[in-house]
């Protein structure tokens, strides 16, 4: 499909429109090619199929117990046609190996693999949305739009004055949801798919809307035998962190509570990180077995491990029946 | 499990992967089987093919495809040797290499084992950690899980 070009007068009358002439650059660049992304700066324009988006800075996350870092391939933007807000993110061939517990993973960023997830899961209320478009130098742009909204861990420990209040009054509604959730990564895994990276702080709850939406699918791992093993981990750690009301850590009970402390066991243990607590009916008398059993699968007490997320949305069925009937 | 008759070989395809796992398995069928009549083998080796994006272009997915393949091949001819010195006919020894489409090893395996018609399949185990068991499975739990309509001998 041909794109009309934008001129670069309509894009400055953009600008001044979305932003106010005070704020609008004095120097105009325009860039169609965002092989350089430490280039692509704010108050630059990207081109993409045609459309301008108008660069306002970096995004920034932390990964693997480092602290927040600018994400240099990731930019916020506004849509100039339509006054959006937009997340860009740039290709940024990214290979690495990392240890997860002690496990050695190789991990690879993946353009296409997140474009493809886009267009698998338009419409989808549970993911982020988004398409991908080529630059000129081919590059794989994804054009996200901004989910206004908390994340996970920052919507958790604000709900509820005490772990019992909190399990009983907001719980039942957000292990709903989690359900609902995990049946979104479950329609990934039936196409195919992989998310990459399930982890608390990649589920936003939009704002007006109320829905969780999973994002960021451009990380891929090397999966060996079991497609979904990495997944299926990210989503027995989501639900440990939304059923103790934050991570519970041997830690901190040691601090807090050596009482109980002295009767967590090994097995107790998450599989792959020792400090926290999966058995948390030990700590939580409350939380029914059936959950508690979910949870189990995780320790490194289990002797059976979910090998789908088929499987794991069985037990998390029977554990949402005995949490209505308790 | 259909009866071998006396003008069909029993056919058996040993898994293997560039382990010393895969190894004993040879070494263990070469020991155990060499000599007996009526058994052909089929050496199989799947190229564990990365995921997508792994690779920077098409150029360097190839180049890792085709040393990977070379490597696999001189590995299964050397195997294919043992297995001959220990006794079965040359002709009945053969290897195969490839990749495959289905998202796990063990899946892949299954369905060579169907195509080929093998009654057995032999895998070495390479002894994983609990962790890794958790995350990444292993073929040979995934082939003793969900094999059909034939023998599974994993050898440690």
């Amino acid at each position: 499909m041909i794109v009309a070009e934008i001129s670069r007068a309509e894009i400055r009358e953009l600008i001044v429109l979305r932003v106010g002439a005070s704020r609008a650059p004095k120097k105009l660049r325009v860039i169609t090619d965002m092989t350089d992304f430490f280039g692509v700066d704010y108050d630059d324009v990207a081109l993409l199929g045609g459309e301008p988006y108008f660069i306002r800075g970096n995004e920034r996350e932390g990964r693997f117990g480092i602290e927040e870092q600018p994400k240099f391939w990731v930019k916020r933007a506004i849509d100039l046609r339509t006054g959006e807000l937009k997340i860009l993110k740039l290709v940024f061939h990214e290979r690495f190996s990392a240890r997860v517990g002690g496990i050695v993973f190789e991990f690879m960023r993946s353009p296409r693999k997140e474009a493809n997830i886009l267009r698998l899961v338009r419409g989808h209320p549970n993911f982020m949305q988004g398409f991908a478009v080529e630059d000129r130098a081919g590059n794989v742009i994804r054009v996200i739009d901004h989910i206004p909204g908390r994340k996970l861990h920052e919507v958790v420990p604000e709900l509820g004055d005490s772990h019992e209040g909190y399990f009983y009054s907001h719980f039942p509604a957000l292990f709903e949801d989690y359900i609902g959730l995990v049946r979104a990564i479950r329609f990934l895994h039936m196409h195919m798919s992989k998310h990459g990276d399930i982890r608390r702080d990649h589920l936003i709850r939009e704002r007006e809307s109320g829905l969780w939406r999973w994002i960021d699918f451009d990380l891929n791992y090397v999966h060996r035998e079991n497609f979904f093993g990495y997944d299926l981990f990210g989503l027995g750690n989501v639900l440990a962190y939304i059923t103790g009301r934050g991570d519970v850590t041997t830690k901190e009970l040691k601090e807090h509570n050596p009482r109980l402390f002295e009767q967590i066991l090994e097995e107790d243990l998450n599989i792959i990180f020792g400090y926290r607590v999966m058995n948390l009916r030990k700590v939580y008398p409350y939380i029914p077995l059936a959950l508690n059993r979910v949870l189990l699968h995780f320790s490194q007490g289990a002797n059976a491990f979910y090998d789908t997320t088929d499987q794991l949305l069985d037990d998390l069925e029977e554990a949402r029946s005995k949490l209505l009937n308790a | 499990m259909e009866k071998s008759s006396p003008d069909k070989d029993r056919h058996v395809l040993i898994a293997a992967d560039k382990t010393e796992s895969s190894k004993r398995a040879v070494l263990y069928v070469a020991d155990f089987l060499g000599g007996v009549p009526g058994i052909s083998l089929t050496l199989l080796y799947i190229i564990p093919e990365p995921p997508e994006d792994y690779f920077a272009s098409e150029a360097e997915r190839r180049e890792w495809v085709e040393k990977d393949e070379e490597e696999a091949r001189r590995m299964l001819e050397n195997y294919a040797a043992i297995l001959v010195q220990a006794g079965f006919p040359e002709e009945k020894v053969k290897t195969l290499v490839g990749p495959c489409d289905l998202p796990s090893i063990a899946e892949c395996i299954l369905k060579s084992q169907e195509e080929l018609d093998c009654c057995t399949i032999v895998v070495g185990r390479r002894g994983i950690s609990k962790k890794e068991e958790f995350l990444f499975s292993s073929t040979s739990s995934r082939l003793l899980h969900a094999a059909k309509n034939c023998a599974v001998w994993v050898i440690e």
